[in-house]
């Protein structure tokens, strides 16, 4: 600032009038700069301190109970006496509902995205926009509210047969088609015209009728099945699902808008079909944004406070097979939501300190998720614009 | 493969898009359709004498000739039952003992039923708790209280293997041979003259405060309290975010410093909700001590965090958006870049940031992780506005979690929940539509 001024000095030897008034500009420029720049660097003070406080609050329970009974213990009993602390189950639970969710989530996502960028034309993509902003516009409580009230007795009191029309509606289709593309994948080598296409036939009916048994099969199994508790894993990953959707979509359909014209008309010109394009050259291509797409969607569905604290069932145990979700469980945001009511916090108790643990966690994860698919992205982008 | 299979695939892989966008509809709609159906039934419902009589109690509401006539009226019907049971007492006292105590225990069911469906019967103490002051509000609720008072609900555990069910028994049965098998089927007949229900439109469902936590009234304090924080929300965040914005697009120059500052944009965008919660907890009730306990200044600072990466983002797409040409036609009539800014730039992406905005007020009302710990209690009157900086408030999103999960009596006040859900949703759909239909006659415009 000094070095400045006096260069303003030896400059006002030739505009004698206006050397107070170029001073004045000239800092009032600096100084709005600098404001302007406080504001924008606000944001990551903010971040700073997210980071610090949520520290603050969480070391003191690392430095009372240690690491080891955090992460390896499922027994979580933080008001009895003495107090238990193990939050595997509870970490648990979060990994198990953002997997199951994920697995809802990423394909339909994915798919919708292609459609929307690739198949729909654009009179009736308009229209299917608002529907997936509308989608991530519901608040979350409206959607917990929905799985607790509705969805939940829904599935407690019609399990089975939910799962088995579910089971039937998704992969007879799947099914069928894998029926026909494995009998013409068998044939194709055959020469004879004739033979062949008795073979195909053949096939056709062979494994027509095998993938029938197997849908029976498992749906008389699924249709047996008791749902003990309508608040439970599936509900909650369905729900969640709904939640991750138009994250998904709408950054991945970026992703693939970014892949240029000429790729897509170079391979039409090699004859593929618009599906043989999409999936051998588009996708390849856009991989890594959709990557970060699902990364974005997944961290939607592990924060999530509203709809798991809700409708989880919040029991705080390993499922029983481990892959069980039919039964309660507990996750990381509902156990922050319902316990800091009770913990005290004046006195600094460990059952205070080990929600802002919990958070601490979340907040780590979220912060390296973000920054790995932010890198993805910048990747991606520096990739397509020009090698 | 053949042509013919390569052409299956591509038209099923075309079926499995368009079949996930119809799913995305349908479970929208799935969600969106019982919420309003419900919700609707807050406000328009079939409502009781009742209804009406807790109005001019507690709300000193309605015409008291018209009441007192319909009481009356409806009293001439009542009169009979409460003779019925009285006639059932006196005959209690003159049965053998162990019969005496066998229908003793029946008939109290039979009473608390009766007293569930009408209200406080003559002779009651009057009730410490307004839900308990008046029968059936809600004809809808009457007929599941008549179903109970003239079945009794038993459980069939004879198969161990299978959930036991659920089923019911007529109670008439059980006082065959007394005066009271009469009382029966006279309620059955005769409700609709004891309740006289007529089509209500209750708009006070959004202008009233709650009675006796929600049992009765309505859900203006929630209103309320969902207003002053998406709006103080949107006071702290929307001039730093605009401002932001600015420098991001005007002044900011490529380089570590700027890419430092745009990943903790995005990573402030992504950080749990409920973090942020904590934050507010830790930072600005514990530490800046912005109030003694919760309150709505300290809810509110703690949503401006959350939203201002949203409205930074929006801004600074807005701004980028304004075609150079304006600003060359400024800059080139001697104008500074400063005033360039302020006078060409800002006006012209206005429409854009406003859409963020509006988005983001929609986002701050519907989020309830942030305030559970700041700034939401599950009970309370609507506060003034000189109470926002030492005072919680009660909130839609956190108190349609606290009514479903929380609430003592969460299923008897099944329509008060819907209601909140749909005056949320609404709240919230009507903002991002008002966004959608701004940013169509933007793009119109843009595009000449």
């Amino acid at each position: 600032m000094a070095e400045e001024s006096v260069g303003e000095r030896n400059r006002t030897n030739t505009f004698v009038l206006s050397a107070r008034k170029r001073t004045m500009q000239k800092a009032a420029k600096t100084a709005g700069e600098g404001v302007l720049f406080a504001v924008a660097s606000f944001v990551a003070v903010i971040v700073l301190f997210i980071f610090y406080f949520v520290a603050r609050d969480a070391v003191p329970f690392f430095q009372i109970r240690g690491f080891s009974e955090f992460f390896t213990s499922s027994n979580w009993y933080p008001a009895s006496d003495p107090a238990e602390f193990g939050a595997l189950a509870i970490i648990y639970g979060s990994l198990m509902v953002t997997l199951g969710s994920a697995l809802i989530a990423v394909p339909m996502g994915v798919a919708a995205a292609i459609c929307l960028s690739d198949i729909l034309p654009f009179s009736i993509r308009q229209y299917a926009k608002p529907v997936i902003e509308m989608l991530a516009a519901i608040p979350s409580v409206a959607f917990g509210f929905f799985a607790l009230v509705i969805f939940a007795p829904l599935m407690q009191n019609n399990g089975g047969p939910m799962l088995m029309w579910a089971w039937w509606i998704l992969v007879s289709p799947f099914m069928l088609l894998a029926v026909i593309v494995i009998s013409d994948l068998l044939t194709t080598k055959i020469k004879e015209q004739k033979r062949r296409q008795q073979l195909h036939i053949f096939f056709l009916i062979f494994f027509g009728f095998l993938s029938i048994l197997l849908l029976f099969k498992v749906g008389t199994v699924l249709y047996g099945i008791q749902i003990l508790t309508g608040t439970n894993a599936l509900n909650v990953s369905i729900i969640l699902s709904f939640m991750a959707l138009p994250t998904i979509v709408s950054v991945s359909e970026d992703a693939l808008q970014a892949v240029g014209r000429d790729l897509r008309e170079g391979s039409y010109a090699l004859g593929a079909t618009r599906a043989e394009t999409i999936i051998k050259t588009i996708l390849p291509a856009a991989s890594s944004g959709i990557l970060a797409a699902v990364i974005l969607g997944i961290m939607r569905a592990l924060g999530e406070t509203m709809v798991v604290w809700m409708a989880s069932g919040n029991s705080s145990q390993i499922p029983e097979p481990w892959f069980n979700y039919l039964q309660a469980i507990r996750t990381l945001t509902a156990t922050i939501a319902g316990d800091m009511g009770e913990a005290d916090q004046v006195t600094g108790s460990a059952r205070f300190h080990v929600l802002f643990a919990m958070g601490l966690l979340l907040l780590v994860i979220s912060f390296i998720s973000n920054l790995v698919s932010e890198r993805i992205v910048v990747r991606q982008r520096k990739i397509l614009s020009g090698q | 493969m053949n042509i013919g299979t390569r052409k299956i695939l591509d038209r099923s892989f075309t079926a499995v898009g368009i079949g996930s966008i119809i799913v995305m509809a349908l479970a929208l709609m799935f969600v969106v359709v019982p919420i309003v159906t419900n919700g609707i039934g807050a406000v328009f419902f079939t409502g009781t004498v009742e209804h009406r009589k807790m109005l001019f109690n507690e709300f000193k509401r309605g015409d008291s000739q018209g009441l007192s006539s319909e009481v009356a009226s409806s009293d001439r019907y009542r009169s009979k039952v409460y003779d019925m049971l009285t006639g059932f007492e006196a005959e209690l006292e003159t049965m053998a003992p162990e019969k005496k105590k066998e229908y003793k225990e029946k008939y109290a069911q039979v009473r608390s039923a009766v007293q569930a469906l009408l209200g406080p019967l003559p002779g009651d103490s009057t009730p410490m708790l307004t839900r308990f002051k008046y029968g059936q509000t809600r004809w809808e609720k009457a007929e599941e209280k008549l179903h109970d008072l003239l079945y009794e609900s038993k459980w069939d555990n004879s198969n161990p293997n299978v959930m036991s069910k659920e089923y019911f028994v007529s109670r008439a049965i059980g006082f065959e041979g007394t005066s009271l098998v009469k009382l029966f089927p006279y309620v059955k007949d005769n409700l609709e003259k004891m309740l006289l229900p007529d089509f209500t439109v209750y708009w006070g469902f959004i202008t009233d405060s709650s009675v006796d936590s929600h049992f009765f009234g309505g859900i203006w304090p929630e209103i309320q309290g969902t207003f002053f924080l998406a709006i103080g929300a949107m006071l702290f965040a929307f001039p730093l975010g605009v401002v932001a914005a600015v420098y991001f697009t005007e002044y900011a120059k490529p380089g570590f410093l700027n890419s430092m500052l745009r990943s903790a944009n995005s990573t402030l965008a992504g950080v749990p909700s409920i973090v942020f919660g904590m934050f507010g907890l830790a930072f600005f009730i514990n530490t800046m001590k912005v109030s003694e306990s919760k309150s709505v200044i300290a809810g509110a600072l703690t949503l401006a965090i959350m939203i201002l990466p949203t409205i930074i983002r929006a801004a600074e797409e807005a701004i980028l958006a304004v075609p150079k040409t304006y600003r060359e036609a400024s800059l080139s009539l001697g104008s500074t870049k400063w005033n360039t800014i302020a006078t060409v730039i800002l006006p012209a992406a206005l429409p854009g940031i406003l859409t963020g905005a509006v988005i983001s007020l929609g986002r701050a009302a519907g989020e309830t992780a942030p305030i559970i710990f700041t700034a939401a209690v599950s009970v309370g009157s609507a506060i003034g506005l000189a109470d926002v900086f030492s005072s919680p408030t009660p909130a839609l999103s956190w108190n349609i979690y606290n009514l479903a999960s929380e609430h003592e009596a969460a299923s008897q006040i099944r329509h008060v929940q819907y209601g909140m859900v749909l005056a949320l949703v609404s709240i919230v759909l009507l903002l991002n539509l008002s966004a959608i239909v701004l940013r169509a006659r933007i793009s119109k415009k843009l595009k000449g």
